[in-house]
């Protein structure tokens, strides 16, 4: 009896051992950290911007409603769904924005889906050229498609503004819908996206067993049933990515409604902001709704997607198309002009810009006199004298670009080194646990900032930051805590997605040995998965650089290089934005290329894996 | 899965219907008006005497009463070897500061000072300066922040800016601090109405800017709030008996195109309780709202009307864009003309709104600030960061003098002979000229934020002109 009572443990020793268990495996305790920061970094943010729609801010709709100038109240609500102003406020931008949203899907799905096919199924020509110059629209900042487009099709007598390049040169007038409003937002949002859609589309094309396709063929299945039966339901899975990716990006997107005059819930947010804060602040929440929403989409493809897995995983060979020894170069040939005018064209026009007199003035191009060219917008390199620099040093002398230039590169490096660091370790800890609610609710939580529109995360962020304890307003703290919270889903699902392909026998088999864990991940796991690893880095930080929306409320313009453009560009400056554009694009091919020599690593193998 | 989307679409739903339920008692339509200034002013926590002035105001109080150079040593002992934060609506504010810290300079040779000047986007300023209000010792010594109305109800109702009249500036304008009853402005900048004249057309009233097809480039009233407060303005006794004479000028045909609009309005004005003539005001800002195409700012307004292409256009833009416009084959300032230049130009010829200076109440360096301002609005050199362009006047009468006598921004259009009209456009006819005959509509803070509520929500119900 006494035996049996001295091998009986207390509760509490049973639960301490039980914790200590728990905590002695690095991969619980990263989750258990994780989630409480995370749960803190996501939802602090959304509680603040809810208590915003019920605060009453002087000046402001509410307090003239209520007749008070503090304190709180429903009246943001009840006005901004009940009040003559519902339909301009509320209904119609949403409309545009849930528009905008499933255009640009499919613009990207389309136009991105084709374009992987093209490239991974078929014997195409010059595929590594393509493949290569198709991403160059995502590495732009979206806006500057925009404002290329505008340069473009903008003509007198439709638009009632000076004459783009096709009227200019050709005389030729396109129609107000291709000009302005919901089509061009969704074109050049979907150019900006396609990438997106390739890489994911293209992975699974890549890796897909043609043993399917080769089995219809030799019963004699028409190509159309073997594409529409066996084809595309193999790339579903990457088509829900896809549209989970960018539905909620092009909803959050500011300035390309905003350049093409196209009413969504950004613009009107940042138009209500002054007189209808807190009716702003519900706008954002809606815009939130979404983005909860798209998560609950994605867990429901995460489920439905393991039935594909066994299909996907398992590649033992693939066939390709043969388009004929015409077609191929046809084709091929079709799509380096498309590639032209979304890629190359943008890049040259943007060099050209910034030699012309006068922004947009295209004299030169008609007249072919030299004289209608300048170098001041580079040169100048003094700001007294009028020289037609708006006050401005030229672009190689101008301390705010280069300070801003060093701002970007601050922040983006830092964000890439923490977004890229936690979420390569929620990736490696949700993999460890997959059956785990706790690891469930971390990876969800991780990814719920990236699905909610980045304007709705900013204004969340800036009214969290902002009282009197805490204001980061225009600090590069806030930037980088934002920046980070935002793009840790890149890492992390890049991490998760490799980590799940690694046995865990390797792991086991170092700890066998009793190999600390930091030699585990250093020694074995990072190295085998380095390459997915490093796009985790990438993405976030190229990503980063031309970001707008996200720090459109957080900072000054001339903080950060985006914020910087989009001011030259809103000024009609464009020869300095074209030159900071051409900067970041030089910037981001140098660490491209810089991390591909050294890692082997490379943007298309980012998203997905 | 399907049960978790059901109960959060319920909660989503039910948090929804408890917002809207919440106001089962409607809102009390302006049963305590917020307090309004008696004059464009300050009237806020306005103190009643000495004793209930926060330690910012004691300091402007006492430095309403110093020199320029009595003020500047007061910066001198105060903020040597610190950082000096501003936060404006104009960039050059970073200009004027390098200059200011010289002339601290030429008074002690010892004396340095960083600084660091901000200019927030997207209305920002206002939540900026809130939030910063809310610390014990602000980050912001000072702001030069434009829209009177925002200012009255957001900045100066709250207590969170103190206006500081520097001595020599009210002398220059035969006033004293205690006496003037209004905001400190540094500039005035104007808006004018421009034309591209490379076509036939032309703009003799300004009805024919709100006339049958056309549409002014103007940048977006939601963008930039002072567009919003001009519609207010023109509701104004004042300006709606401008509107309602240059609608007598117009011929008979142009008349009755216009007149059921302004019938229309005759009780609508009623409603919003405007006076006699206010039915043309509303009329006009109705036509220009519905037809007015937006753009993202005045630059790109310039630079479209400029270019030959651009014919028949006008806009409504700031008059300093002229500035920087380079000639080529295609583009000139003289495919322009400005409107009120006309002969026989009848009506509004543009607005006129102000960059204001205050104090922020809890100022981290309150001497520097009033030192800083008082050197920007009493000195040529310290105006001359906005005083070297053209369209922008200061609001102290010597320093706009001197500024002209500098600059010489009135021949700023003639060739280097002095004598030949190069660009008739570009000679500035002045702050006076604009005023009286150029028939410039002038914001006042407290009007406007008077009516942004009524006339304010009546513009937000109309249907803005949308080119896409």
């Amino acid at each position: 009896m006494n035996q049996t009572a001295t091998l009986q443990a207390s509760k509490s020793t049973i639960f301490f051992n039980k914790v200590k268990t728990f905590f002695s495996k690095p991969h619980n305790v990263i989750l258990v950290l994780m989630g409480i920061v995370l749960t803190v970094t996501t939802v602090a943010p959304i509680i603040a911007i809810v208590e915003d729609t019920f605060k009453i801010h002087p000046g402001t709709i509410d307090a003239h409603l209520t007749g008070q100038a503090a304190g709180y109240t429903t009246v943001n609500y009840i006005d901004l769904f009940t009040s003559k102003l519902a339909k301009t406020n509320l209904w119609t931008p949403l409309l545009n924005t849930i528009w905008l949203a499933v255009g640009t899907c499919v613009v990207s799905i389309l136009f991105g889906g084709v374009f992987a096919f093209l490239v991974t199924r078929t014997n195409l020509a010059w595929r590594k050229y393509l493949s290569s110059i198709f991403i160059f629209p995502y590495i732009m900042p979206q806006w500057t498609l925009a404002v290329v487009w505008q340069n473009m099709f903008n003509s007198n007598a439709v638009t009632g503004t000076s004459n783009g390049l096709l009227a200019s040169l050709f005389g030729i007038e396109m129609p107000l819908w291709w000009c302005k409003g919901l089509f061009p937002s969704l074109v050049v949002l979907g150019l900006h996206y396609a990438p997106f859609a390739y890489i994911l589309i293209g992975g699974i094309f890549r890796n897909m067993d043609a043993n399917l396709e080769e089995a219809a063929t030799i019963l004699d299945t028409p190509r159309w049933k073997t594409m529409c039966k066996i084809t595309l339901p193999m790339v579903k899975p990457a088509i829900l990515s896809t549209i989970l990716l960018v539905f909620g990006s092009s909803m959050g997107s500011y300035p390309v409604p905003h350049y093409l005059g196209l009413t969504t819930l950004s613009t009107k947010y940042v138009s209500m902001n002054s007189k209808f804060t807190g009716e702003a602040s519900i706008l954002a929440i809606i815009m939130m709704v979404f983005g909860v929403a798209i998560m609950l989409l994605n867990q429901l493809s995460l489920t439905s997607r393991k039935s594909y897995t066994t299909v996907t995983g398992k590649a033992g060979q693939s066939s390709k198309f043969n388009l004929g020894r015409v077609g191929r170069y046809v084709i091929a040939l079709a799509l380096v002009v498309v590639t032209f005018f979304t890629s190359i064209f943008p890049i040259v026009s943007f060099a050209f810009e910034t030699f012309l007199p006068n922004p947009g003035d295209y004299s030169f191009l008609y007249t072919g006199d030299p004289s209608n060219l300048t170098t001041k917008w580079w040169v100048t390199d003094e700001n007294v004298s009028e020289n037609g620099m708006y006050g401005q040093k030229g672009i190689l002398h101008n301390e705010t670009i280069w300070r801003a230039f060093r701002g970007t590169m601050l922040v983006s490096v830092s964000c890439a080194l923490l977004a890229g660091s936690i979420g390569t370790l929620i990736g490696y800890a949700v993999a460890k646990s997959r059956r785990s609610k706790w690891a469930n609710y971390v990876n969800s939580v991780a990814f719920l900032p990236y699905l909610m529109p980045s304007i709705a995360v900013g204004v969340a962020f800036f009214i969290l930051f902002s009282n009197q304890y805490i204001n980061l307003f225009n600090t590069y703290t806030l930037l980088i805590i934002v920046g980070t919270v935002k793009y840790i889903p890149f890492a992390s699902r890049s991490s998760l997605n490799s980590m799940l392909q690694l046995s865990g026998e390797i792991e086991e088999a170092a700890i066998i040995q009793d190999i600390p864990w930091i030699k585990r991940m250093t020694r074995i796991i990072i190295p085998i998965q380095k390459s997915s690893i490093i796009s985790g880095f990438l993405l976030p930080f190229m990503t980063c650089l031309r970001e707008l929306s996200l720090f459109l409320l957080l900072c000054t313009q001339g903080f950060i290089l985006s914020t910087t453009l989009d001011y030259f560009d809103e000024m009609g400056l464009y020869a300095f934005s074209s030159g900071i554009n051409l900067i970041l694009i030089v910037t981001i091919l140098v660490c491209n290329t810089l991390v591909n020599k050294v890692t082997g690593a490379s943007l298309d193998k980012g998203i997905g894996g | 899965m399907k049960r978790i989307s059901a109960l959060l679409l319920t909660l989503v739903m039910l948090f929804t219907l408890t917002a809207c339920g919440g106001g089962s008692n409607p809102p009390a339509q302006d049963s305590t008006p917020p307090a309004q200034s008696d004059g464009g002013g300050q009237d806020t926590p306005a103190p009643a005497d000495d004793a209930n002035l926060t330690e910012t105001q004691k300091i402007i109080k006492e430095a309403e009463g110093m020199t320029l150079e009595e003020l500047a040593r007061k910066a001198i002992e105060e903020s040597n070897g610190k950082t000096f934060f501003g936060v404006g609506n104009s960039s050059r504010g970073k200009s004027a500061l390098p200059l200011f810290i010289e002339y601290l300079q030429s008074i002690d040779s010892s004396y340095n000072m960083e600084f660091d000047w901000q200019q927030p986007k997207n209305n920002k300023i206002f939540d900026q300066l809130t939030a910063d209000s809310l610390k014990p010792e602000g980050t912001f010594a000072m702001t030069l922040i434009q829209d009177g109305n925002q200012i009255e109800s957001k900045m100066v109702q709250t207590g969170i800016l103190d206006t500081f009249i520097p001595k020599e500036w009210a002398e220059a304008n035969g006033t004293t601090a205690d006496s003037y009853d209004g905001y400190l402005a540094l500039q005035t900048l104007n808006k004018v109405f421009m034309y591209n004249n490379t076509g036939s057309k032309s703009y003799d009233n300004c009805w024919d800017f709100v006339a049958e097809g056309e549409h002014g480039l103007y940048m977006d009233i939601d963008s930039e709030i002072v567009g919003k407060n001009f519609l207010y303005m023109l509701t104004e006794d004042t300006y709606a008996g401008w509107l309602k004479d240059a609608f007598n000028a117009l011929s008979a045909d142009e008349q009755a195109y216009f007149q059921p609009t302004i019938k229309a309005m005759e009780s609508e004005a009623a409603d919003l309780g405007l006076g006699a003539d206010g039915a043309y005001a509303l009329a006009w800002i109705k036509l220009w709202v519905e037809s007015y195409n937006a753009q993202t700012d005045d630059g790109p307004i310039c630079n479209t009307l400029v270019d030959k292409s651009a014919t028949d256009q006008f806009g409504l833009l700031v008059y300093s864009k002229l500035r920087s416009v380079e000639e080529s084959s295609s583009v000139s300032v003289n495919n322009i003309n400005v409107a009120a230049y006309d002969d026989g130009y009848t009506g509004i010829g543009g607005y006129g709104y102000c960059h204001y200076l205050f104090v922020t109440d809890n100022s981290p360096l309150p001497w520097t600030a009033c030192a800083f301002i008082a050197y920007m609005t009493e000195t040529v050199d310290g105006f001359s960061a906005w005083g070297k362009d053209m369209g922008g006047y200061s609001s102290n009468p010597t320093v706009a003098e001197g500024t002209e006598a500098q600059y010489g921004h009135s021949k700023g259009g003639m060739a280097e002979d002095g004598t030949t009209v190069e660009f008739e456009a570009k000679n500035d006819r002045g702050y006076d000229w604009w005023t009286t005959e150029g028939k410039l509509v002038l914001e006042d803070p407290e009007y406007c934020a008077d009516v942004a509520f009524t006339v304010g929500s009546w513009v937000e119900m109309l249907t803005k002109y949308s080119a896409g």
